[in-house]
């Protein structure tokens, strides 16, 4: 059952990032209405999807590639579907957004799906806390991201064709501090992520910062995530340049969050990877 | 430094130019020392990574990257950012003030700003009256995620006072960090101590095998001593291995246990400002020397470590020197435990039958004695006296913090996150909204501080409005 409903949710999702292609390329909103809708169906399957596994391995699903992936690609459907469903006009960022959550959902299930075990050091309800976190943080940066590569297209299109496509999307300004806002609130979670992790690794190593491949990355990304907002609000950066930082700040949080273990011996090896000592 | 120089100084310190240099040179420098492993990390990492990168070695000692984090252009980084955030922290607590400011003076008496400073004006067409004209703007207004309240002829939408202190709060608090962890590297003390079962050690430097010092820290502000009383070498809790489980007391100086519990990851032992984690475990040996006569002259407790090299799959962390009674050292011991073997190795644990292999070497290295015995059991010495194994159990191999730091590091993190919290998620805004008659007709009058709202933007409440009241041509 787990594996039908996990490809259920693709296929679902995949129809949702078509749908919101046709809907924005062609000027159909009703298409893109639909997007909403069927992303919103993908993520009750992909809920049921993951609480049978959920069931089965005795956890939560943060704890391997194929589980920190897909959890990923759970907050960040859940994210655009409130969003849009909160402001229907948000609803086109959705060919920016589903894409991500398409490819991700993808990419974990062409990994290894395989159980990973609880072990000591993971047994803390900071785990819950810290991953969760992680979560809506990487959430709120893909519909940034997914806003900012509306705001670049419109921009472009100056009152062109794409700009009437996007035509009931808020205003450029408006869009711009919208997806400052989602930079913001996924700057925050990403900040308890970190002060919750630091807690959590006192408790479990001794130590509250370790300069641990994913702690390093993790202080990066808050770092690239700081400068855009100094950017924004005291160096008055706007339009264009302000959005290409936005969308090329998103793929490092990705990377962090679940590329690092692939490539660096990592504390963190609970999310997958090459990674050792859980 | 005069007070215009001086007056420089802050001006290129708190300059927001100078903030961001500062936070990206501080990414650039992580992001390339996240590449190379650390000192402080692990030591055995560094010297893989140097076998396997030597084209790389010149440019990494050149920078100091093996030890990134405390290096002098890191550090000196850090000090400059907390110079800057202090002083960008001041800057907003201002900015802060005058903001709660105006929101209380608006919140007091919203109904005049809209007519004395209106930066919107909309002449209303005659077949809008004052009510049905605030009620469009309302709805207008709502839909764009501003909600108002009518207070007398007025529309009005002012954020709490505390509203704009976020960003204030957060900076202060990120300067009480950085202060805080660099003051933690002066009053804290960490490091590794072995621990027998049975074994009482003082925390003192004398039993650590590895230590580090902040040049703050006071060994004599507290007299205590560390015992490990038990130790299971698979504990359970919920049907999770916990893995090699100590129980680890602290005694005062009278012998009293002033804390004690099974130490785990996530289960560890606090007193006071010192935290006791468990970062390995190896096996001991107690043994007992004797006189000529039989009598106990001395014991001691020998720790050795798991080594799959060794034929007994352990070796010893030290030698024993055997001293004669001018102090000459006369034999030297070498202690190991053999171990149970399986398939392949040897099990990481107390053997079935515990015994303690004696090496005994001449001050000219060669083999005196080699000898298997068990607890009980004595082994001569080749210049008189006796050994005597008393007993083999396991040790423990603490980690011991004692940092006074941390609550105030939590605590300002903690800080940091509400002020980061309020920064993001409360609007900071006033806006009014009132009709005011105007020869014939009437016009709407717009008031609009927006320092920080997301759900829109200026240019669209003056498009929706305008869209919405049906704007006469000419409004201002």
């Amino acid at each position: 059952m787990e594996i039908i409903m996990t490809w259920v949710t693709l296929f679902l999702y995949a129809g949702a990032t078509a749908l919101s292609a046709i809907g924005v390329v062609f000027g159909k909103d009703k298409l893109i209405d639909r997007t909403v809708m069927i992303a919103g169906v993908g993520l009750a399957a992909q809920t049921a999807s993951l609480g049978f596994r959920w069931v089965r391995v005795g956890h939560g699903p943060y704890l391997g590639f194929y589980e920190v992936s897909a959890a990923l690609v759970l907050f960040v459907v859940a994210t655009f579907v409130f969003v849009a469903w909160r402001q229907p006009r948000l609803a086109s960022a959705g060919i920016g957004v589903m894409p991500v959550a398409l490819l991700l959902l993808g990419g974990a299930m062409l990994a290894q799906s395989a159980e990973v075990p609880m072990t000591g050091k993971l047994t803390s309800f900071w785990l819950a806390i810290h991953v969760i976190f992680a979560n809506l943080a990487f959430g709120a940066f893909v519909i940034s991201f997914g806003l900012a590569i509306v705001y670049i297209v419109r921009e472009r299109s100056g009152s062109g064709k794409w700009a009437q496509r996007f035509e009931k999307l808020p205003a450029q300004d408006a869009l711009e501090n919208l997806t400052v806002s989602y930079v913001l609130v996924g700057f925050f979670f990403w900040g308890v992520m970190i002060v919750t992790g630091a807690i959590w690794a006192n408790e479990a190593w001794g130590r509250y910062w370790g300069w641990d491949p994913v702690e390093t990355w993790s202080l990066i990304v808050w770092i690239i995530y700081a400068v855009y907002l100094h950017l924004h609000y005291t160096l008055r950066w706007h339009g264009q340049r302000l959005a290409w930082v936005a969308i090329l700040a998103m793929p490092l949080s990705l990377f962090t969050l679940v590329g690092i273990p692939a490539v660096f011996n990592t504390t963190h090896a609970g999310i997958g990877g090459l990674g050792k000592d859980l | 430094m005069t007070v215009s120089s001086a007056r420089k100084l802050v001006r290129f310190l708190g300059s927001p130019r100078l903030a961001m240099g500062l936070l990206l040179l501080l990414g650039a420098w992580t992001t390339a020392a996240s590449f190379v492993p650390q000192n402080a990390a692990s030591a055995d990492a560094v010297l893989a990574w140097r076998a396997a990168n030597p084209s790389l070695l010149r440019i990494v000692d050149t920078l100091g990257l093996h030890d990134a984090f405390a290096s002098v252009p890191y550090v000196a980084l850090g000090v400059f950012l907390a110079l800057c955030t202090a002083l960008c922290a001041w800057r907003r607590t201002g900015v802060a003030r005058r903001r709660a400011r105006r929101l209380r003076d608006a919140t007091a008496g919203g109904e005049s700003a809209a007519a004395a400073s209106p930066d919107l004006e909309i002449s209303l067409g005659p077949n809008l009256n004052q009510e049905r004209a605030l009620e469009i703007a309302a709805d207008t207004l709502r839909h764009l995620g501003v909600p108002t309240t009518r207070r007398g002829e007025v529309l009005i939408s002012v954020s709490p006072w505390w509203s704009v202190w976020g960003t204030a709060v957060f900076h202060w608090a990120l300067v009480a960090v950085i202060v805080t962890l660099a003051v933690a590297g002066l009053v804290r003390a960490e490091g590794q101590m072995g621990v027998a079962v049975g074994q009482v050690r003082p925390d003192q430097p004398e039993s650590y095998g590895q230590l580090t010092t902040g040049p703050w820290y006071r060994w004599d502000s507290a007299e205590r001593f560390i015992r490990v009383d038990g130790f299971n070498i698979d504990y359970q809790v919920g049907g999770v291995s916990r893995g090699p489980t100590p129980t680890v007391s602290v005694l005062d100086s009278d012998g009293d246990v002033i804390a004690s519990r099974l130490v785990y990851p996530n289960h560890i032992l606090r007193q006071g400002a010192l935290s006791i984690y468990p970062v390995d475990y190896g096996l001991s040996a107690a043994i007992a020397m004797l006189d000529g006569t039989g009598a106990e002259i001395q014991r001691t407790v020998q720790l050795v470590d798991f080594d799959g090299t060794t034929p007994d799959g352990t070796s010893p962390i030290s030698e024993v020197g055997l001293y004669g009674p001018n102090g000459q050292v006369l034999n030297r011991l070498i202690l190991s435990v053999p171990l149970d073997s399986v398939d392949e190795g040897f099990l990481g644990r107390l053997p079935e039958t515990p015994r303690a292999r004696f090496v005994i070497l001449n001050p000219d290295g060669s083999l005196a004695l080699d000898e298997v015995i068990e607890p009980g059991q004595r082994v001569q010495l080749p210049a008189g006296g006796e050994l005597e194994l008393l007993g083999v159990d396991y040790y423990a191999r603490l980690q011991l913090v004692d940092d006074p730091s941390v609550p105030l590091l939590y605590a300002s993190g903690v800080i940091a996150l509400v002020g980061l919290g309020i920064a993001t998620l409360a609007r900071q805004m006033i806006l009014t909204v009132k009709v005011e008659p105007e020869g014939g007709h009437a016009r709407l009058a717009v008031h609009m501080r927006l320092w920080r709202i997301y759900s829109t933007s200026r240019s669209e409440i003056e498009d929706r409005l305008r869209r919405a009241l049906g704007a006469v041509e000419g409004s201002a």
